[in-house]
């Protein structure tokens, strides 16, 4: 598990610097919307609005993997609200349905759950650009039931034979889960206000309500349980936003903003 | 686009990363006897060339030589499990004693790599342990049986004294 954990981290970083070459490019060339002339006269450029609003979307890897996958069915709605120019509210509200088949038992996991939090911005946009690159919270609740298909008893000392498979069929319901993530993700507007984004998370079991001679294996939302409470997560979105209103970005944070350039030209 | 195509990329890439874990936790455990000397019974007795075999089955399971201790498999899908146990199984004097064993079983969940084992409780004295001798009769080279405990839910303590 540590190793993808690596993995996954190491792939993230190598992505952001991706982006951070690409927006370079584009940053020679004049802001979209803004006039040539005006870009080059830096006193007379208007001050500039960003747009604040709601993104709705939809995990496009839960969706897809319900296709192609027999023993997964899973929708996730994703959706955040600009708070500052830096604070998103943001929340995934979903459901699972999947049978795992190990070596020693079959189950399936059903049930719904949602995760709140915020999302922190951490990418310096260029002109009227709306890109994110954000680290987040969230707290995430499950309530979910198992059904335990079969099993089969582990014997290393199989002298009379290998142990046969039983078929159980037992139900434990009215589970549930509570934990907390650590989200880092990006988002990148594709059309205009399409965005598509991905993001992956680490989980931390705050507690769990276990069923009685078998565990909570897989966690909807919170994907498969290892030993020490410890989950990983991925989704990958497309999602749509709708603008509510404009600020004006203030003085103080173009100062910095305007520090930072030069900075950059150093 | 391509960056599109890398986050297919790596999404494929993990689908596949599921199975990692091994069971390293005690599962079903054996029944655990230990031999005794009948003339002094504190003090353990090795056996000699004791040769094992669950009734029904071609396989023994082994033949046993200066030791005190043997651990025997019980059947996970019955309620009973039968052992024929020969001493001087290769000497002129083989002598054939039959251990029935008489029991509950119940599946305990242990975690995932495991999955369930089974645990087992004799029944009650003085059907939990049965002693029969051979089809033509040799006697009893078994003198006493003596249950330490009924539950048989670990490897780590001793459940039968044979005193012989």
């Amino acid at each position: 598990m540590r190793h993808i954990s690596k993995f996954f981290f190491s792939v993230c970083i190598l992505l952001l610097s991706f982006l951070g070459n690409a927006q370079e490019e584009i940053a020679v060339k004049p802001a979209k919307g803004v006039p040539e002339e005006s870009a080059n006269k830096k006193d007379s450029i208007p001050p500039k609005k960003e747009r604040y609003g709601l993104r709705v979307g939809v995990d496009l890897f839960k969706l897809t993997r319900s296709f192609y996958e027999t023993d997964y069915r899973g929708l996730e709605l994703v959706g955040d609200y600009r708070l500052t120019r830096r604070h998103y509210l943001a929340a995934e509200i979903g459901n699972e349905d999947k049978t795992v088949s190990d070596d020693q038992v079959n189950f399936t996991t059903k049930g719904t759950y949602l995760k709140a939090g915020f999302d922190y911005n951490s990418f310096q946009n260029w002109g009227n650009m709306e890109n994110i690159i954000s680290v987040g919270l969230r707290y995430g609740v499950s309530s979910f039931s198992q059904t335990l298909n079969s099993y089969q008893v582990y014997n290393p000392n199989p002298y009379f034979g290998e142990s046969p498979v039983i078929i159980s069929g037992e139900n434990f319901d009215g589970l549930s889960a509570q934990w907390i993530e650590v989200v880092a993700g990006m988002k990148a507007e594709v059309l205009n206000n399409i965005f598509v984004g991905f993001s992956v998370r680490l989980n931390r079991l705050v507690s769990q309500k276990r069923p009685d001679n078998f565990d909570n294996l897989y966690i909807p939302g919170f994907n498969r349980t290892y030993n020490g409470d410890f989950g990983v997560g991925f989704n990958y979105t497309v999602s749509y936003f709708i603008p509510l209103y404009k600020a004006t970005v203030k003085a103080k944070e173009k100062a910095i903003k305007g520090k930072s350039k030069k900075e950059k030209k150093k | 686009m391509k960056k599109i195509l890398f986050l297919l990329f790596i999404t494929i890439t993990f689908i596949g990363c599921e199975k990692d874990d091994i069971c390293i936790d005690e599962t079903t455990p054996r029944l655990i006897l230990e031999f005794y000397d009948i003339s002094n019974p504190s003090n353990l007795k090795n056996v000699v060339n004791l040769k094992i075999k669950g009734v029904g089955l071609t396989d023994d399971l082994g033949t046993f030589n200066n030791i005190s201790k043997v651990e025997l498999p019980l059947k996970i899908d019955d309620l009973t499990t039968k052992y024929s146990l020969i001493l001087n199984s290769t000497g002129v004097n083989p002598n054939e004693d039959f251990l029935q064993f008489n029991y509950t079983h119940q599946n305990i969940f242990v975690t995932r790599a495991c999955g369930y084992k089974t645990i087992f409780e004799l029944d009650a004295f003085p059907t939990g342990v049965i002693k029969t001798d051979a089809a033509t009769p040799d006697g009893f080279w078994i003198q006493d049986i003596n249950i330490l405990t009924t539950n048989i839910e670990t490897e780590n303590e001793t459940h039968i004294k044979i005193l012989f």
